[in-house]
């Protein structure tokens, strides 16, 4: 039984569009795919330059790497993003990162650079200061998460990231504990960083304006005209979800679109009024930015995923496919936040919420897209509490976000939203109500807790029961109340 | 030759990279996924969705008629006249008449690539007859429970039990009721804990060849080859030795890989298509069809005088541990108390069958359930009386020519130097934040020896090899080079450790049971002391000399005595230069079942904050305190307690088995079968506490798995005492301590 990353409602309640199977041919040693979407593509792996011809774009890089290549020192634990074991450095003109192979498609590696673990140490031998430190430090035990977290380590040596804990959240190591991790983490912290990893990290074609092919739009004006004409085409953002269809549900997708190398996705325009992020933002991204408009938001980005995932997954694929425990929707809709919305050439915009119809359902026609999402410039008043079974790389049982402006004491306006409490992240609209005109006080606060029995029928799971979810959200209302006068709370951060 | 049991070390107590350190860091090291032969097929299995029912048909035709299929094997492809555990162990590695869990395995599938393997693998088409299913222990015993199987039971199960009650052991000594009667507080509690897994972060893996001629070869990542052997030959009607198997380098196990699941599929695919297969294990296959623990449901009742002592105690453990027997109830049983004196003691224990995969070990299996209720008690009797626990700990805690609670005197332990040092730790009195509690507890595992078998062999250049059964899991290798090179007397770096194949040695046991370094490191140290009687034999024949006037130190053979000449010494190099000539190689060996383990103790200090709005728990700061004997490589003895306690703590506080209505596994993923990330834990603290093991010629007591008792209660007490809740249910989960919290119960 295969279920989405994001899915909490019963399998059998999930509407998604099963995926046309057409007619499949067998080729290599390995893959069933379709003849008919074959790519060429080129990328730099450990240093050297690759070229392939007539690949299955779907075709996962992890597969790639160990099957093709013989590079089995990048392991697969789970295949599905949780592990870290699997992380390779990945390279372009947005930097350096570490990311889950098993999420990675052979049609992302396409005018990138890829390091994996075998690629860390000098040409002549001499380890990684990483790589050096785990075994000075005996970061080992069993080994088989070593290779994904000195390339985890790498990443973060790199950009000179001292927030280890955070970086590796995506990282599981059954044996150590991870004191000894992260000992050999502050080690090699001082050592610099060998010459040949620049090298071996810059993209072959870094102006990614060349167009690969159909499955790889440049512009974002080609990806209208070609979705238009294949509505039944799957778009590929950072493919954080889509993977799993391929890798564990099997699905072919017979028309992949990747999107990563459509100029205009990248794009983040700022403005008196507004910010817009392109669709192709990463998590990563939008956490940067937030955290000089919204801090509370980017915290509660520090706690999406894991670092890899932040990475590769995007802002239009976390708002897309309509999860109701999706992260950054319950934030954006509280700032308010606007789709922009584009078929062929005709454009339109919606408030976030109005795009969330029902469970399974949103208000998005064959064939278009999200080509940007922008969020209002405001004061900023937003507070997300990401409720979770753990603290990092796991996904939330409930997630508030708040956004209650005050004018002399009273409540001017009040935007609340909240995932893994319906069916959808939806707006607390009475719990507003209760909240708009009155004085911003406890006692208002308190009388308007029973108004989330209006909002929300929550439902249980195996996350949570619903009792817990209701207890939860009004808690967090109080939280926010009591954080905004200056009440320390008892808890770390964003994520209780 | 002075070879007495030593105490001033040179080597051990080092702490040097362990010889496989940049393997493991580069990608180098080989696992089980990492072998590839040529034109190997690849394998998959076809499992059951369903929790319990009767196989109807099995249709394989389509998945045949698929291009590049090769062999598709049922039951039918194995052994027949199987019996006792031979027959669990085959029907639980594929089905026979009826499936009994969720992912139990159906039938294998070989293909040209995985990819097809498993796509045919969707088209065998199976027909099922659903049964009615129990996945939880107490369910599984109570009147009208579905039954898994008429006539499991052994003679020990007394009647009017449930059928699914297939053992049952009951022993104790005193008089309990006049034992609870002397006392001034008598506390009495049920308790739960759920089934969790390993977590190891290498899913099972093996590459298999195998002839219609009865020889084959197994690559695979286990914790004893040897076992993997004997049950491959079982389960495919094989001679023993006609199978070689190879451990690849193992990626983790804490008990789940001392049996197989996949091989013999993999071997009788190989048998049927004639090429070599490789079988990998899923993320969700491991969940679903490995070996998880048991869990358990259980009560327990102590009595305590108002300075401390104990007066009485009882428990009774119900433990399920899949559909088959040997759910670790005798070990649960026998460990509980294992900690205290106690002339009043009374224990009954039910192992009972359920919908759920067959159990495995797991690091100390059985011991972290009990210890749970039985420290969990001791520290409300603690909290009742107003008596500080260790003190109160130290007033009951066992020594040596204590009779334990199972029966047994105990040798030289270390239980009240580990609550001496917990007490001394500035952990111990440090003060507490706001919502935060304190919890102690102490644990217990008695260790194992096993059969055990090392060659050991001198190089033609002085250097010296070693070849054990024993795979290495946390850094062993080190740990026999540092008691070869401390034997001897060479540097560390000219001892080389292997671990060779079953063709290389006689019979050797798993690296479980926390055997690995105190019993091949017995045998290594006892091949090289054989070693050297050879080597100084060399030298005494060249000087013309008794071998008993020659003495061996620093990796030289000296002249000693008034009579033994004054000859220059020779080295080991020097004597391996001309041993060709000298009388051939030299070696030494090594063959035992050793029954000097000695038990390991701990105690353990813990503090957790819990969030009182959302119930969610952080372990704030941990302290380890064990009994390691003599720590041979400190590093890797502080790397078991720090793992250890880092399991210990998902176990208490997030890790559980979810089955559904259905009966189906709810979490079979890592996303939300959650094991503890780097920000879920502190920096964990050890402390080593060295009481030799009498039985060891340096000292080693095994310290793999006691680590793993103590966190359970230690975590549960200090949350109870962080919300003022007695905390009696595993995992403690933010809404379970949320509902304590507001006085609505633990359920
Ligand atoms: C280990 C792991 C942890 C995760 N943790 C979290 C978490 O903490 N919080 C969370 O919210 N999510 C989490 N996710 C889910 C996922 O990472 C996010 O939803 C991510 O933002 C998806 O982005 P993507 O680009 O990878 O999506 P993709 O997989 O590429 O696409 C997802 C869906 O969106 C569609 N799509 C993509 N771009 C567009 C577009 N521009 N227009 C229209 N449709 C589009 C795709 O066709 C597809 O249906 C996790 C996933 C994994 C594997
Ligand atoms: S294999 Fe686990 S994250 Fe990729
Ligand atoms: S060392 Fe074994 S999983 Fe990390």
């Amino acid at each position: 039984m295969i279920k989405s990353r994001l899915s909490c409602l019963p399998e059998n309640n999930n509407p998604a569009p099963l995926l046309r199977r057409i007619e499949a041919a067998h080729f290599g040693t390995d893959r069933v795919r379709r003849r008919d979407f074959l790519m060429d593509i080129s990328f730099r792996l450990n240093g050297e330059l690759v070229s392939l011809t007539d690949v299955d774009p779907t075709r996962s890089v992890l597969d790639f790497l160990r099957e093709d290549k013989g590079l089995t020192g990048t392991k697969e634990g789970c295949n599905e993003g949780d592990c870290g074991a699997c992380s390779a450095l990945v390279g372009d003109a947005g930097g350096v990162r570490a990311q889950n192979t098993c999420l990675m498609m052979l049609g992302h590696l396409d005018g990138r650079a890829l390091v994996t673990v075998e690629g860390l140490a000098a040409p002549d031998g001499t380890p990684h200061p990483v790589q050096q430190a785990l075994v000075d430090h005996h970061g080992s035990q069993c080994g088989f998460c070593t290779p994904g977290f000195a390339v985890t380590l790498a990443a973060g040596h790199l950009s000179s990231d001292h927030d280890i804990k955070t970086l590796l959240g995506g990282n599981l190591c059954r044996c150590t504990g991870y004191a000894p991790i992260l000992r050999a983490a502050e080690a090699a912290a001082t050592e610099t960083s060998p010459p040949h990893l620049k090298d071996a990290l810059e993209a072959p074609r870094p102006d990614a304006s060349k167009e690969a092919g159909p499955a790889c739009p440049g512009a974002v004006d080609a990806l209208a005209t070609l979705y238009a004409d294949h509505p039944e085409a799957t778009l590929i953002g950072g493919a954080t979800e889509v993977a799993l269809d391929v890798n564990k549900a099997l699905k072919d997708l017979p028309f992949p679109i990747f999107l990563g190398q459509v100029r205009e996705f990248d794009k983040i325009e700022i403005t008196e009024d507004k910010i817009t992020f392109g669709a192709g933002a990463s998590i990563e991204t939008l956490r940067r930015i937030m955290a000089g408009h919204h801090p509370g938001f980017a915290e509660m980005l520090t706690r999406f995923g894991s670092a890899q995932v932040r990475a590769a997954g995007t802002i239009g694929g976390n708002v897309a496919n309509g999860s109701p425990i999706a992260e950054t929707p319950p934030p954006l809709i509280a700032l308010g936040a606007e789709l922009h919305l584009r078929h062929r050439d005709a454009r339109r915009n919606l408030p976030l919420e109005q795009y969330y119809v029902a469970y399974g359902q949103q208000d998005r026609r064959d064939g278009e897209f999200i080509e940007a999402v922008s969020i209002p410039r405001q004061k900023d008043r937003l507070r997300s509490y990401k409720i979770a079974r753990r603290f990092d790389q796991d996904i939330c049982t409930v997630l508030g976000a708040f956004n209650i402006h005050v004018n002399v004491g009273k409540v001017l306006s009040a935007r609340i939203a909240f995932g893994g409490m319906a069916g959808v992240v939806k707006r607390a609209e009475a719990v507003e109500r209760a909240l708009i005109g009155r004085p911003w006080t406890r006692e208002t606060v308190a009388a308007a807790l029973d108004a989330f029995e209006t909002d929300f029928a929550p439902i249980s799971d195996l996350r949570a029961g619903a009792d817990y979810r209701r207890e939860v959200a009004r808690n967090l209302l109080l939280r926010y109340w009591h954080e905004d006068q200056g009440t320390p709370v008892a808890v770390m951060g964003v994520t209780p | 030759m002075a070879l007495d049991n030593k105490t001033d070390f040179k080597y051990i107590g080092t702490r040097p990279e362990r010889p496989d350190g940049l393997d493991k860091v580069t990608g180098k090291a080989r696992y089980g996924a990492d072998a590839y032969a040529p034109g190997m097929l690849h394998g998959a299995v076809v499992r059951s969705p369903h929790a319990h029912a009767r196989i109807v048909r099995i249709d394989a035709s389509k998945a045949l008629a698929l291009d590049g299929v090769k062999a598709v094997v049922t039951r039918a492809d194995f052994a027949q006249d199987l019996e006792g555990e031979d027959w669990n162990l085959l029907e639980n590695t594929i089905a026979g008449e009826k499936v009994l869990y969720d992912g139990h395995a159906v039938a294998g599938v070989a293909a040209t690539s995985a990819l097809i393997a498993k796509d045919a693998a969707k088209l065998v088409d199976v027909e099922y007859e659903v049964l009615p299913h129990v996945t939880d222990v107490d369910a599984a015993m109570a009147e009208g429970a579905p039954v898994l199987r008429d006539g499991a039971a052994d003679h020990s199960v007394p009647d009017g039990l449930h059928p699914n009650v297939v053992r049952y052991t009951e022993f104790g000594r005193g008089d309990v009721e006049a034992g609870f009667a002397a006392a001034d507080l008598v506390i009495e509690r049920s308790f739960k804990t759920e089934a969790v897994h390993q977590g190891y972060i290498e899913p099972h893996a093996c590459l298999a060849q195998l002839g219609t001629d009865g020889k084959g070869e197994l690559w695979c990542c286990t914790q004893g080859h040897w076992f993997v052997r004997r049950m491959c030959a079982a389960l495919l009607g094989l001679e023993a030795t006609q199978l070689r198997v190879t451990a690849s380098e193992i990626g983790g196990g804490f008990g789940g890989k001392t049996t197989v699941f996949i091989d013999p599929i993999a071997l009788a695919l190989s048998r049927k298509s004639g090429k070599p297969v490789k079988l990998v294990m899923s993320r969700s296959e491991v969940l679903k069809a490995s070996g998880p623990t048991a869990s358990a449901s259980m009560d327990v009742k102590m009595g305590m005088t108002k300075d401390g002592k104990l007066t009485a105690a009882t428990g009774t453990f119900r433990m399920q541990g899949g559909a088959f027997p040997g759910a670790p109830m005798d070990m649960t049983t026998m460990l509980a108390f294992s900690c205290y004196e106690l002339d009043n003691v009374h224990h009954e224990g039910f192992d009972v069958m359920t919908n759920r995969p067959k159990q495995a070990a797991y690091r100390a299996p059985g011991a972290p359930m009990g210890a749970f209720a039985v420290e969990s008690v001791f520290d409300e009797l603690c909290e009742g009386l107003g008596l500080d626990p260790i003190d109160a700990r130290l007033k009951n805690a066992v020594k040596e020519g204590t009779r334990s609670s199972f029966g047994p005197k105990y040798k030289a332990v270390g239980l009240i130097e580990t609550l001496e040092a917990a007490k001394a730790h500035p952990h111990y009195s440090a003060p507490l934040a706001e919502n935060t509690g304190r919890g102690i507890a102490s644990g217990y595992w008695m260790n194992w020896g096993g059969e055990t078998s090392v060659s050991l062999a001198i190089g033609e250049d002085g250097t010296v090899q070693v070849g054990v059964g024993t795979p290495d899991i946390g850094g062993s290798r080190a740990s026999m080079a540092l008691m070869a090179a401390e034997t001897i007397g060479i540097p560390y770096e000219n001892v080389r450790v292997n671990v060779v194949d079953t063709a290389a040695l006689g019979v050797n046991e798993p690296t479980h049971g926390s055997r690995a370094t105190y019993a091949s490191g017995l045998a290594t140290i006892e091949a090289a002391r054989e070693a050297i009687g050879k080597l100084c034999q060399r030298a005494a024949d060249k000087w013309g000399i008794d071998v008993d006037a020659v003495e061996w130190k620093d990796g030289a053979a000296h002249p000693s005595g008034p009579n033994a000449g004054d000859f220059e010494p020779l080295s080991i190099a020097e004597i391996a230069g001309e041993m060709g000539s000298t009388g051939g190689p030299i070696t030494g060996h090594h063959d035992a079942s050793p029954t000097g383990f000695g038990g390991s103790f701990g105690t353990h200090i813990v503090d957790v904050h819990v969030d009182p709005e959302t119930g969610r728990s952080t372990v704030t700061r941990y302290t380890v305190i064990q009994d390691a004997g003599k720590a041979i490589h400190p590093d890797y003895v502080e790397g078991q307690f720090q793992g250890g306690a880092a399991q210990g703590i998902g176990w208490a506080l997030n890790e559980e088995y979810i089955y559904g209505e259905d009966g189906r596994l709810q979490n079979d993923v890592f996303l939300d079968y959650r094991i503890p990330v780097a920000s879920d834990l502190p920096m964990i603290d050890t402390v080593i506490v060295e009481v030799p093991n009498p039985g060891h010629p340096y000292g080693v007591r095994g310290v793999g798995e006691t680590g793993i008792t103590p966190p359970l209660p230690a975590i549960a007490c200090a949350v109870s005492h962080a919300t003022g809740h007695r905390m009696t249910r595993l995992p403690m989960s933010p809404p379970r301590v949320l509902r304590a919290i507001q006085g609505k119960g633990v359920s």
